[in-house]
């Protein structure tokens, strides 16, 4: 009886175990083995967070959404900033700076203001001129779910991955022997 | 009753779609004013409200003072969001399994009132007073749907009505000015509509060279997002763009 008892109690979480799950979008796939793939790199809550505007174009890798907004086009700059281009001749049109804002894919412009995310934060910046962008102010975690599902939670290519400590910020991937825990594809 | 509610919904959104004076500027020269998004964006600003949709939340924030933004609502839904599109008093949401449409009535709390199911796909809206196109991708790991560019009646918004389907491999973005209609097929090309009848666009024209993401129809320029850059054409003709340049990555 005590036994049986025991036994049961010791079989709850292991049956439990298969429900566990990271929330990434990915599958997480418990293995010992290790395989050539993406490690997250971790940054503190500050280099996460720095906002950086320079006035130098910057390649497209990883290019995203767009935007038009009065002499300018904005370009996402998936998970690292935005990209700005001077529009005013568009036969000339050519990118001329880049702002820098860690897990990003949003944007949105109003009165000479962004609007965009960085990981779960709102971030509003000014741009009174193509050289002077400034934090105007950050809504911390407004958007819950951007957590985990921010463009920097999954590695830029397919395949395993370490899967991402998420009370930790994510400011890039690099290529690495990983177990393979996390899978994308 | 219940009839008599709905019919009563349906005309304090019709009174409040003639009222609306709000217009998104789609114009370069006019000061201030909101810019102009890509149909695959998941965030837009209409009025002082700034609207946000990620998987499973539709997210509101009021946007009045830039500097103390506050979120006035979460909602969770059940569906998975994929874009949003802001027209007068509506949001037109683009999900895997549906076209939603939202008020902007209390422009703080969006209220879901129509919607247009259909089979699982990945899926990017725009709309206007008449018609909503949606370009869905069923052949991928969205879903099942059959691929294509699906044309809805929303003079309805509590009922959109689908009306036609034109089967296209592997569309993504889309975008409108006035009679013309552009859809990103990807590596295919871009493909152009005529839209002079809303409801049975006709295609016109295949721009080809580059894999097409998204497209912003702004003022006299379509600027489409490609995988090789940044392409200009001068659109001053809707139905005949005109090569202007391209922004290499």
């Amino acid at each position: 009886m005590h036994i049986s008892r025991y036994l049961l109690l010791l079989t709850i979480p292991v049956l439990l175990q298969s429900c566990w799950k990271y929330r990434n979008g990915g599958d997480y796939i418990d293995s010992q083995k290790k395989e050539w793939g993406y490690k997250p790199v971790y940054g503190t809550e500050t280099e996460a967070k720095n906002i950086l505007y320079s006035p130098v174009a910057e390649p497209v890798i990883n290019g995203g959404n767009i935007y038009a907004y009065h002499d300018f086009i904005f370009q996402m700059e998936t998970g690292r900033g935005i990209h700005v281009i001077d529009n005013s001749n568009s036969a000339a049109a050519t990118r001329i700076g880049f702002i820098t804002v860690k897990g990003c894919s949003q944007i949105s412009v109003k009165d000479g203001k962004i609007y965009t995310n960085s990981y779960d934060d709102l971030v509003v910046l000014g741009f009174s001129s193509v050289d002077k962008v400034e934090v105007i102010s950050r809504l911390q975690g407004v958007f819950t779910e951007y957590r985990y599902d921010s463009p920097l939670a999954q590695p830029p290519g397919n395949g395993y991955y370490e899967c991402p400590v998420y009370d930790r910020f994510v400011t890039g991937w690099v290529r690495d022997s990983v177990y393979q825990n996390c899978y994308k594809n | 009753m219940r009839k008599m509610r709905k019919i009563y919904c349906l005309y304090i959104i019709v009174i409040a779609i003639l009222s609306s004076c709000e217009k998104d500027s789609n114009s370069r020269s006019s000061s201030g004013g909101t810019g102009v998004g890509g149909s695959l964006t998941k965030f837009t600003i209409s009025g002082n409200y700034l609207y946000a949709v990620s998987s499973h939340y539709l997210y509101t924030v009021d946007i009045s003072n830039p500097a103390n933004p506050v979120r006035t609502s979460e909602s969770e839904l059940s569906f998975d969001m994929e874009t949003i599109y802001p027209f007068k008093n509506s949001l037109f949401v683009g999900s895997k399994t549906g076209l939603y449409v939202y008020s902007l009535d209390t422009p703080s709390k969006p209220k879901l009132i129509g919607e247009a199911k259909h089979g699982r796909s990945c899926d990017p809206v725009i709309a206007n007073d008449s018609v909503s196109y949606s370009t869905l991708k069923g052949n991928t790991s969205c879903g099942p749907a059959t691929s294509g560019l699906y044309v809805y009646d929303v003079r309805n918004l509590n009922a959109p009505e689908l009306k036609t389907t034109i089967p296209i491999n592997e569309p993504i973005g889309l975008g409108m000015a006035d009679s013309a209609l552009y859809v990103c097929c990807a590596g295919e090309g871009l493909k152009m509509y005529s839209i002079k009848n809303p409801y049975a666009p006709v295609e016109r024209k295949l721009f080809t060279g580059y894999h097409f993401i998204d497209v912003i129809p702004y003022d006299n320029l379509l600027i489409c997002w490609t995988e090789e850059g940044i392409v200009l054409y001068d659109i001053t003709d809707r139905l005949l763009p005109v090569f202007i340049k391209k922004i290499d990555n």
